[in-house]
């Protein structure tokens, strides 16, 4: 009898799982839909501009909402490794993620207007070309360019991947709600589609209507997620019998490591998810490595003016209230709801099927929030492609090959820029890598420690030098290579902390290589520049000075 | 910072370096008053030691949720009545060309 009703409820269980498939299909292809009539959009409102300014920073025309949601979040991680988290590890992940508490402003006080108002004297239409400008320097420049690409690969590769497995999963007859990495092995002709469907798509909106492309989807995602988060949040309440009821009930499922620091670890692991050490790192990562992502700083770029700058703090303080600590609510009910789930990255799926299905229209809500890794992700690579062919037209072939190039060759280049990192993308994830999260995390650590402090300096730093750039780029850079070749390849002893992965670096007293990578970069920074010639005063004068107002003729 | 023609700074680079000043001491106050809280009552703690507030665990409540309310209304103050509003400029010429770095 009970393996009868077992079986029931598993042929009802898989039913809903097909139900939901199907509302989850309908709602990428929806998103699909909705990118490429953007990418026309944006085509459209760029058509009649100057090349560059207009396919690469919109003409720096970001008003608040599309400069608000799009510039500071890193939204590829937060529906995909954040939620299997706080369902491994606990309340502790709060802390974790506290931070972002700052971000609205940090992301726009630090360098927000300086960076804007910088931009526009040098005429940048990329990172390298600001720091090429400002410290009148092509070597800068280019290596500006050559970190922008290794950092940017080791991002856009990870996303390709996880866009393929979203869609591989939400193939009706998938049967498998995981995000998780070992699902690749479900069906690689699932996986092998799920990539090309994707690459084509996010290629061919980003292709038409360049940065404002990805930025409008970018937006259009963010929008969709706070929707997906609020419903999820209300349903999950609903079904734990509230958030009391829910910590407790995931304590007893657990342990008290679920409820206190430093978090929940399976018994005799001997693994501390979070030390106070790493409490303090996070809130340097975090931070300062959303200050220091060059597609950020691209965006800051491109914002309108100060009163869009301004107004942006406000609405990704409220944002943000309504996104993380939703997202953690909506996992502890769903430790104390589903106490055992094989892989903890299924929890948002899982949650949506499980408090969603009674509804009328259940399907299509499951639906509407499965989808929302998938805009993220899109969203995410159409942003370094944009990245990356900017660096290609302007850093690599303006520069070095055809400085005179025309409009249509630039147009070309940029396509072909887009088209060729496509193309590689797909070769490369067609045997996909693993450590999907741990590259996101390395190549965010990476270039913090290789691009802020030298942006500070560039913004804010009369005395700052070309070499002091260069030694604060490249001592931050190597610092943090150094910590995680250690790490990876065993060369210290091991580490029962932080996130469990093989591909992880070494943390020099329990803290975070991207720590140690900006103290090197500043102090790096600061003693070269103070020992070098200072640059040219004319140059000085015209980065920081109040300058003669143009007439108009 | 700097000794170099400090006099005829443009406005809004002062007004922006005022400001990333004030952001990161904020950043530092927020980091001390979470991590404190979160380390003194939150840590290695026993079952019989735990305390909701609204459901939160309570040094969650006091260590994140609290701080991250108040730096929600501290980022509006900020930006109402500190962020100053300045001009920045035009862009050189055709943005087709290279820039001055060229």
């Amino acid at each position: 009898m009970q393996s009868v009703l077992g079986g029931a409820s598993l042929l009802a269980q898989t039913a809903v799982e097909m139900q939901v498939g199907y509302g989850a299909m309908c709602m990428l292809l929806l998103f699909i839909a909705v990118s490429v009539w953007i990418g026309l959009m944006a085509n459209k409102a760029t058509r009649d501009s100057g090349f560059m300014t207009g396919f690469f920073l919109g003409n720096r025309g970001l008003g608040v909402w599309a400069l608000a949601l799009t510039a500071t979040i890193q939204s590829g991680g937060t529906f995909m490794g954040f939620p299997s988290l706080v369902y491994s590890h606990g309340w502790i992940v709060a802390l974790w993620i506290g931070s972002y508490m700052v971000v609205p402003i940090t992301g726009f006080g630090i360098l927000g207007k300086r960076l804007a108002q910088l931009s526009r004297r040098t005429g940048a239409i990329t990172v390298p070309d600001l720091f090429r400008t400002r410290f009148n320097s092509s070597a800068l420049g280019l290596t500006c360019t050559l970190f922008i690409l290794f950092y940017l690969s080791f991002m856009m590769f990870a996303q390709f991947k996880a866009g393929a497995i979203v869609i591989q999963l939400a193939w009706p007859t998938g049967g498998e709600l995981s995000l998780s990495e070992e699902a690749t092995n479900v069906s690689d002709f699932r996986y092998h589609v799920g990539l090309l469907i994707f690459a084509v798509t996010v290629v061919t909106y980003t292709l038409m209507g360049g940065f404002l492309a990805a930025v409008w989807t970018d937006l259009f995602q963010s929008l969709l997620m706070f929707l997906g988060v609020m419903i999820l949040l209300v349903a999950s309440l609903n079904a734990a019998g509230g958030l009391e009821q829910a910590t407790r009930t995931s304590m007893q499922n657990t342990g008290p490591g679920f409820v206190f620091g430093p978090g929940y670890a399976m018994a005799d692991s001997g693994h501390q998810f979070l030390p106070i050490s790493l409490a303090i790192s996070f809130f340097v990562v975090w931070i300062w490595g959303g200050v220091g992502a060059p597609a950020g700083l691209v965006r800051l770029m491109a914002s309108q003016n100060t009163n869009v700058i301004r107004k942006s703090i406000y609405v990704l303080s409220v944002y943000n209230l309504g996104i993380y600590l939703p997202l953690i609510v909506i996992c502890v009910c769903g430790r104390a709801l589903l106490p055992a789930l094989e892989k903890s990255d299924q929890i948002i799926p899982r949650m949506a099927l499980l408090t969603t299905s009674h509804w009328p229209g259940g399907s299509l809500i499951a639906g509407l929030i499965l989808a929302a890794p998938f805009g993220a992700v899109m969203s995410t690579v159409s942003s370094y492609l944009v990245v990356l062919s900017s660096g290609a037209v302007r850093d690599i072939y303006q520069r070095f090959i055809n400085p005179e190039a025309p409009r249509e060759e630039l147009r070309l280049v940029a396509w072909g820029a887009m088209i060729l990192t496509g193309i590689i993308s797909v070769v490369v994830m067609w045997n996909p890598v693993e450590y999907l999260q741990a590259f996101i995390v390395f190549s965010t650590s990476g270039a913090a420690a290789t691009f802020l402090f030298p942006a500070i300096m560039a913004c804010y730093w009369r005395r700052a030098t070309t070499a002091g750039v260069f030694s604060a780029m490249i001592g931050g850079a190597i610092t943090v290579l150094c910590l995680y070749l250690c790490g990876i390849m065993g060369w210290m002893p091991d580490q029962k902390i932080g996130a469990m992965t093989k591909f992880h670096p070494y943390f020099l007293l329990g803290f975070e290589p991207l720590i140690w990578g900006l103290l090197v970069s500043i102090v790096s920074g600061v003693f070269v520049s103070f020992v070098t010639k200072p640059l040219d005063e004319s140059l000085i004068s015209l980065m920081f000075d109040r300058q003669p107002m143009k007439v108009e003729e | 910072m700097s000794d170099y023609s400090a006099d005829n700074t443009d406005p809004l680079v002062r007004s922006s370096l005022r400001e990333a000043l004030i952001v990161a001491l904020i950043w530092l106050g927020a980091l001390i008053w979470s991590v404190g809280v979160c380390a003194s009552m939150g840590y290695n703690r026993t079952e019989q030691d735990l305390k909701l507030v609204w459901g939160f665990p309570d040094w969650i409540f006091w260590g994140v949720v609290v701080p991250w309310l108040t730096c929600a209304v501290v980022s509006w103050l900020f930006g109402a009545f500190f962020v100053h509003d300045g001009e920045l400029g035009q862009d050189l010429g055709d943005t087709d060309d290279l820039g001055l770095g060229g």
